[in-house]
């Protein structure tokens, strides 16, 4: 046994008499492993000499796209559009409707608030004599003018079938679904009758109560309206219908698109219950 | 996403048909199981509606769409016809000319509202006998779905929840 220990540690003179520099470089190759490893276990370490190659290749990578994918989902978006056409319209109508109905509606207010300077007294002295001869009271009419209108009811509507598909109401009424059936028949009525294209019924108004009807490609809203609706209130009305409506499409988009290539496209619908709560959120609180 | 509990869906169903042939008596059968004999016309469209359960999981809401009769089906407005989910035509059994062009009826029917459930439903069965309309339905060549009669009720909940099964499985 004394022997072999003794042969042992002949052998490591020997190996270090005949090879000093291999072990200096073992040493120093087993320092660079430990400095390594404390580097891969230091998350910030590591990161600090990952980061900087990471964002070169993804810099290079981004301005790739053009060229590497560029045409792929341009053919992709093109097939969709193609195949999805009334979807892109109806996303795309309320983003161009604001944008007219901003630039329209700037021009009427420059013009409506020249010619209200011009006839403002005129309204004011037919208010004095409505009350002069036995109408109500001057204040009553002047509150009567700027009573606000008030949201009852709203109801998301298929167009061509007149299915309902969301409703938000704070008064009650007869079946709603009833109801969108019939307000399609006569839309279809009005617009089927006077033969024009691309022309929709708007309002249907009703002693105290008017009914706003905006219509899309695929869907169209009924706004029941109480209180005095005029131009302004309109005005307000589209923007809030603008904007529930792009974010109902963006939910149908997401739908439409959002499909596993290669396999058949799943038809899915957006529940009811989330599209009322779209609908109560936007319309609930609304001042018009 | 909240889910709903069973599923209900929503089908649009016209119901066509020559004047008086009692569309909208079938209609009132079927919904509020009442029958008059007061003939009054229907102008333009009337709507009604009526759950229809299948299963513990399926049912059917009918948005059941009464238009007025028309000499000729050619007629009526293509606006009341879009995005239609089933159709009811009916002819009168005991008015010859409300069958007579039931072929070419169909024919219009079909190119109007192409590749949707299609029942021809004979109404007013209980005005004649039983022999008589055999008769009647073999000299004129009439192939129909169901022959009903709005004032007993006879066959008129089988010809709607038929429908509502078709409606459902065509989905």
């Amino acid at each position: 046994m004394a022997t072999k220990m003794d042969e042992q540690a002949k052998l490591e003179t020997l190996k270090e008499l005949l090879f000093p520099d291999d072990r200096g470089a073992v040493e120093d190759i087993s320092k660079r492993i430990q400095l390594l490893e404390i580097i891969i276990n230091d998350q910030k370490k590591l990161a600090a000499r990952v980061d900087p190659l990471v964002d070169d290749k993804l810099n290079a990578f981004t301005k790739s796209i053009p060229d590497t994918l560029g045409p792929t989902i341009t053919a992709t978006l093109k097939k969709e559009i193609k195949n999805h056409k009334d979807e892109v319209v109806d996303a795309l109508y309320p983003v161009l409707g604001k944008m007219v109905k901003k630039y329209v509606a700037q021009e009427i207010k420059i013009l409506s608030e020249k010619i209200d300077n011009q006839l403002s007294f005129i309204t004011s002295w037919k208010r004095k004599f409505r009350s002069w001869f036995g109408g109500p009271t001057e204040e009553q009419l002047l509150m009567r003018e700027l009573a606000s209108a008030t949201i009852e009811q709203v109801l998301l509507i298929e167009r061509d079938t007149g299915i309902l598909k969301a409703s938000y109401s704070v008064t009650n009424s007869i079946d709603e679904e009833m109801i969108s059936g019939m307000l399609t028949a006569i839309k279809g009525f009005v617009e089927d009758a006077f033969n024009k294209k691309n022309q929709n019924l708007e309002l249907i108004q009703y002693e105290l109560y008017n009914i706003h009807l905006q219509s899309f490609v695929t869907h169209y809203l009924a706004v029941v309206i109480s209180g005095n609706y005029h131009l302004k209130s309109k005005n307000k009305l589209q923007d809030i219908i603008f904007n529930f409506y792009y974010n109902f499409m963006a939910m149908n988009l997401d739908l439409v698109f959002n499909y596993k290539k290669g396999k058949e496209k799943e038809v899915r619908t957006i529940e009811k219950e989330l599209l009322e709560q779209e609908l109560a959120a936007s319309f609930r609180n609304a001042k018009i | 996403m909240p889910q709903a509990s069973a599923m209900q869906k929503s089908k649009k169903v016209v119901i066509l048909g020559h004047f008086g042939v009692g569309k909208t008596s079938l209609i009132r059968r079927f919904v509020n199981n009442q029958f008059s004999d007061q003939y009054k016309v229907t102008i333009g469209v009337h709507i009604n509606k009526k759950v229809v359960t299948l299963s513990a999981e399926d049912s059917i809401s009918m948005i059941l769409w009464d238009l007025e009769g028309t000499d000729s089906l050619e007629q009526v407005r293509d606006a009341y016809l879009l995005g239609t989910h089933g159709v009811l035509f009916v002819f009168d059994v005991t008015r010859p000319s409300t069958f007579q062009q039931l072929n070419s009826d169909l024919r219009i029917v079909s190119k109007k509202i192409p590749e949707r459930p299609l029942l021809v439903v004979g109404n007013k069965k209980d005005l004649v006998s039983e022999e008589e309309l055999n008769k009647l339905l073999l000299d004129h060549n009439i192939s129909h779905d169901y022959l009903t009669s709005a004032k007993t009720g006879d066959n008129v909940e089988d010809l709607f929840l038929n429908l509502a099964t078709l409606l459902n499985n065509d989905a």
